[in-house]
């Protein structure tokens, strides 16, 4: 009999300081557990007792790498609550402002995170000296995301333009068009990240994910829609906990979100796109196409494929509503209460996947709870059943090997964890 | 962020840092000493340390410094210096930033796609307290004036040089 532990002590530079642990014991997988052991952040308690007007940007901080999604989530549950209806124009800013987010987020995952993997770099440094064409042009990428932030949200990290109700200044119509040509380029470069992703040569493999996103009746799920998943789930966001719960596990301090079954699930690019193929626009279904993406992507190591494409959705998405926009009569509406609302519930598509917000108001408008759904604490779950299938099918690998293996999955599904390249310290155990 | 400067040859001094995370503010406050110092002899300007945001300042540029808390095992307050052409960057210099490419990979990122600046000097201050909302501590205040004045001095002397020769082309990025 033999036992092979598979310890990672620290993953560096994640967003949340984790480590990995595997258990073999005769070629059998025992153990594998995803420990997130950064000490717990308190926002949800933070927020206790200020105003709702407060929590957009509050909840920014939660994360750096994708500041809109918590403050997208934030106004919708406590406009849901409060019965605002922003102006349609405001709605389009703020779809405008995620297409940000998500150019951002998908062109550092892309160039800086995931294609190392598939190049064999172990970073995307010693890609660049390689392959400098590519890293210039997911920089230029990423500039073109920061350019949509700051531009509404008034600095690209941590944006402080947006309100509950709108946003503290909306542009001119001056203002958006002078980006035009920066996202006619990011167009350009997003179909040729497309085609650069799609001579990636995969592994075969095939997970049975239940992927769970927003769906919307006609656009592809930024901010709106209900929450469906690839089982026939299809629920409102204010019925989010009752399908679906946070579970304390002893190796991590971020919950684990589970369906009502205890059974794990996949949100993100793969699940946005899986359930919504449909709603891409003529030049993201286009390529997708031109490099015959399946319409479900089952296979984790092709969510780089899957990013490219929503890439390319977002630039083109970004130049429908700055060539549509009017701008509104008013930056923001606003409430006069009354505030006393038990429940204010939104969920919206954070580049990583579904964010789910639930806010609790006094008579005074001050926040009495807070919930925060991230999709990092829902993929966790899901993130250990992939790794497990991967330590099964590679238990010939050395250890080296397999380390490599674990962390290749782990990066397949989250930037938020492993937003560095090749991260991990290795100390391995073998009895 | 403040637009950089359109001329390569203004010499360029960055402050890294996060004022709302006790020594790493230190970078911001020491260009707020130097900032009307440096009026009409460089750019000033403060910056939260993405990595690529200052590939976008720097590439192109003759002359830059960065000023940036550090962690490098020394006492809170140590000032340590590092240039360009002058050896690797000792990893504990990049190691601050909670962003996604920390200042030490831009270095890399920068010399690995060519868009550097012609001269790049780090000062780093070592920092001991980063909590969140505390103020600096005073060793590292006692650091800024000093610090401020030695990098004046250097911008001054060396920036003049910059100007002398003429500017090197862009890469395209």
């Amino acid at each position: 009999m033999t036992d092979r532990t598979i310890a990672v002590d620290y993953l560096a530079r994640v967003e949340g300081e984790g480590a990995l642990h595997v258990r073999i014991h005769d070629r059998t997988v025992e153990e594998v557990e995803l420990r997130i052991f950064e000490p717990p952040r308190f926002f949800e308690a933070f927020l206790r007792g200020r105003s709702y007007l407060e929590a957009p940007d509050i909840t920014a901080r939660i994360c750096g790498i994708c500041p809109v999604a918590y403050q997208m989530s934030a106004c919708h549950a406590l406009e849901h609550g409060l019965g605002l209806t922003p102006a349609p124009a405001v709605r389009a800013l703020r779809r405008l402002l995620y297409c940000g987010e998500w150019i951002e987020s998908h062109a550092l995952h892309v160039y800086l995170l995931h294609a190392p993997d598939f190049l064999g770099y172990p970073d995307a440094i010693r890609m660049a000296k390689d392959h400098p064409e590519a890293v210039h042009r997911g920089l230029k990428l990423k500039k073109a995301g920061n350019a949509l932030m700051a531009r509404l949200g008034g600095r690209e990290i941590h944006p402080v333009n947006v309100r509950v109700g709108g946003f503290y200044r909306c542009p001119s119509r001056e203002e958006l068009d002078e980006l035009r040509p920066t996202l006619e380029e990011a167009l350009a470069l997003a179909e040729e990240t497309v085609r650069f992703a799609a001579s990636f040569s995969f592994p075969s493999v095939e997970e049975p994910y239940e992927f769970v996103a927003l769906r919307h009746p006609e656009e592809y799920p930024m901010n709106e829609g209900e929450i469906v998943s690839s089982r026939g789930l299809r629920i409102p966001a204010t019925r989010f906990e009752e399908e679906f719960h946070e579970l304390q596990v002893p190796h991590s301090h971020a919950l684990h979100s589970v369906r009502r079954d205890g059974g794990s699930y996949l949100v993100g690019p793969m699940a946005r796109y899986a359930l919504n193929r449909d709603r891409l626009g003529p030049r993201a279904d286009a390529i997708a196409r031109e490099v015959g993406l399946e319409p479900v992507v089952t296979n984790p190591f092709r969510s780089v494929l899957v990013r490219a494409v929503e890439m390319v959705y977002a630039c083109e998405e970004a130049l429908r509503i700055v060539g549509s926009y009017r701008p509104p009569d008013r930056p923001f509406v606003s409430s006069s209460g009354p505030f006393d609302v038990p429940g204010c519930m939104a969920a919206t598509e954070a580049p990583r996947g579904l964010l789910y917000h639930r806010y609790a108001l006094d008579r005074s408008g001050e926040i009495t709870e807070a919930k925060i759904v991230a999709p990092t604490s829902q993929n966790q779950k899901r993130i250990e059943d992939d790794l497990r299938d991967v330590v099964t099918r590679s238990l010939d690998l050395d250890d080296a090997g397999l380390t490599d293996a674990c962390e290749r999955a782990i990066r397949n599904h989250d930037p938020c964890i492993s937003c560095a390249t090749h991260f991990l310290t290795l100390d391995l155990q073998r009895n | 962020m403040t637009e950089p400067s359109a001329d390569p040859t203004v010499p360029l001094v960055l402050g890294i840092g996060n004022e709302h995370r006790g020594d790493d503010a230190v970078g911001l406050l020491i260009v707020r000493h130097l900032r009307s110092r440096l009026a009409g002899v460089a750019t000033v300007a403060e910056v939260v340390g993405e990595g690529t945001e200052l590939l976008d300042w720097w590439d192109g540029r003759r002359f830059v410094v960065a000023v940036d808390a550090v962690r490098a095992g020394l006492a809170p307050g140590a000032v340590v210096r590092w240039e360009s052409g002058r050896g690797a960057l000792p990893t504990s210099l990049g190691t601050v930033s909670s962003h996604g490419v920390s200042l030490g990979q831009a270095i890399a990122l920068g010399d690995a796609l060519d868009r550097r600046p012609e001269i790049l000097v780090l000062y780093g201050i070592e920092g001991s307290n980063f909590a969140v909302g505390d103020p600096p501590s005073e060793a590292v205040l006692a650091a800024l004036e000093p610090t401020s004045r030695r990098i004046e001095a250097e911008v001054r002397g060396r920036g003049a040089l910059g100007r002398e020769s003429a500017p090197r082309s862009r890469p395209d990025a």
